[in-house]
Order: C-alpha cells, then structure tokens, then sequence
C-alpha cells in the first residue's frame, strides 16, 4: 500500500486521534490473512466515515502491528460498531479500553 | 471472468458458465453452514470465523453480544446470499449490480473467502498454486479467483467513491 496512499500521519498518532480517554469501551479490528487491504480500507471508510488516508493508516496498522482502535465511545456503541464490522466480515471485537 | 468495472451507476462483470457454476455450489455450502442446526457445526471454524465473538476474554460480554447480535448478523448473511444468487446468470454472462446489490456481492464473497481461507489454513504467505492437480489445489484455484473477483469489486466501488469528491 505505498505511493499515493500513503499515510501522512503515523499509526499511533492517529490512535490518539480517535480515542478518547473520557471514553472507556473501544473497537479493536484484528489482523486477519484473508481480508484484502483494499477491502479493510473500503469497509472502515464505509462504516465510520474515515477519508482514504486515515482508513488507510489504520488499515496499515492492523496488517503491521496486528490490530488498530477503529472506534471508541459507550459500550453499547462499540457493540454496535463490532456487529457493523462482523457483518463485512472484519475480526474485530469490543472492550473496556486499556 | 472479465473482472468488475464501473459503467455508469452499476458495477458490471462477465462470468464463464464454469465459474457461475463454482459460485453456485460455494453459495450452497455457505448456505448449509449458516442454516445447520448449532449443535452440527458447535466448533466449526469456519462458522466461528462468519460468526465471529464480540470480546475475546469476557465469556459473558460475549455470550451477551452474541445474544443480541447474531440473529440480524445471520438474517444479513442470508439477504447477501440471495442477492448474489438471484444475480447470478445461470449459463453465464453478464453481472450488472446497483449499488446495494454490489455491497451485497462485497460482504458475501468476502465471506466465501473466509471459508474457503480458513478450511485451507491459508496463510499470509500462501501463495498461488503452481499445480492445479489434486482437491487442495483445486480449492487454492478457486480461492484466488474468489480474491480476484472480489479485489475488482473493490476497487470499481473505491474508484466511485473517489470519483465522486
């Protein structure tokens, strides 16, 4: 995933980004072998509304560090968020964010 | 196959009657394994990678998100299903997806990948089959025509979205 896509923020800059500290629960999307890039990309611009470049960072940081915080609020928001993901076929999950 | 491109508000590929007939039976046993009774697939992989549990260490968080997700989870498999079905042109031809038909035919080819990818153990490294001979490669053929198909839906739908800022 390198040339015009290429992330223009780091992975751990963008976590911090998206998460809260107010906020206990996040969704965690796990690195799968099946799941091609481009889909990961497509599906978290889709469910959470992400421009390319940022879906792709996380995209890049589940496929090199093996998971990434897609999302963070309520828990039943995070549920929400997991059942979204489940239903594109991401292995993701939910939890109390630690 | 002519992969998936975008003509004018759908999304448009061409099938051979052969790999009509391969995503037919794909769409059976997908079908099957969705729709059998729970104590028939208890352990599945596969199943457990479709179905897949909310939290990874709390048994109860996620006997509770299965409770109350799995249902629409399961009835959204099987809407997706039916749409690729009925899309399908029986003795091969042209695919012509809207929009909700082509999120339809994303989800549940990924899935048949997830299937196909989790009763092959494939790997990151997994590579394309050399020798196509024997059940395993023939499988292996399939899942990389599976991702090919896919991977061009994907990109026909990203282009749009693209084109359309």
């Amino acid at each position: 995933m390198a040339g015009p896509l290429a992330p223009t923020r780091t992975p751990e800059e963008t976590v911090e980004e998206h998460g809260d500290l107010d906020r206990p629960w996040v969704t965690i999307v796990w690195n799968d072998p099946v799941n091609l890039m481009t889909y990961v990309t497509y599906v978290l611009q889709e469910l959470f509304g992400y421009d390319e470049p940022t879906a792709t960072t996380l995209m890049l940081q589940v496929h090199e560090e093996g998971r990434a915080i897609v999302s963070s609020g309520p828990r039943e928001k995070m549920e929400h968020d997991t059942s979204r993901l489940h239903a594109y076929g991401l292995w993701a999950s939910y939890q109390r964010d630690s | 196959m002519k992969p998936f491109r975008r003509r004018g508000g759908e999304l448009v590929a061409r099938l051979e009657p052969a790999e009509v007939h391969v995503v037919a039976l794909l769409l059976d046993q997908l079908e099957q394994l969705l729709t059998a009774e729970a104590e028939d697939v208890a352990g599945d992989p596969v199943v457990a990678r479709l179905l897949p549990a909310g939290h990874r260490s709390d048994p109860e968080i996620a006997a509770d998100y299965r409770e109350m997700t799995e249902s629409a989870l399961r009835s959204g498999k099987a809407d997706d299903l039916a749409t690729v079905r009925a899309g399908l042109p029986p003795d091969g031809g042209t695919v012509r997806l809207d929009p909700d038909q082509a999120a339809a035919w994303l989800r549940t080819t990924n899935d048949l990948r997830l299937a196909l990818g989790t009763r092959l153990d494939i790997r990151e490294d997994t590579e394309p089959p050399e020798d196509l001979a024997g059940e395993e490669g023939h499988q292996l053929a399939v899942y990389y025509w599976l991702t090919g198909l896919q991977g061009s839906l994907v990109d026909a739908l990203a282009a749009g979205r693209a084109g359309r800022r």
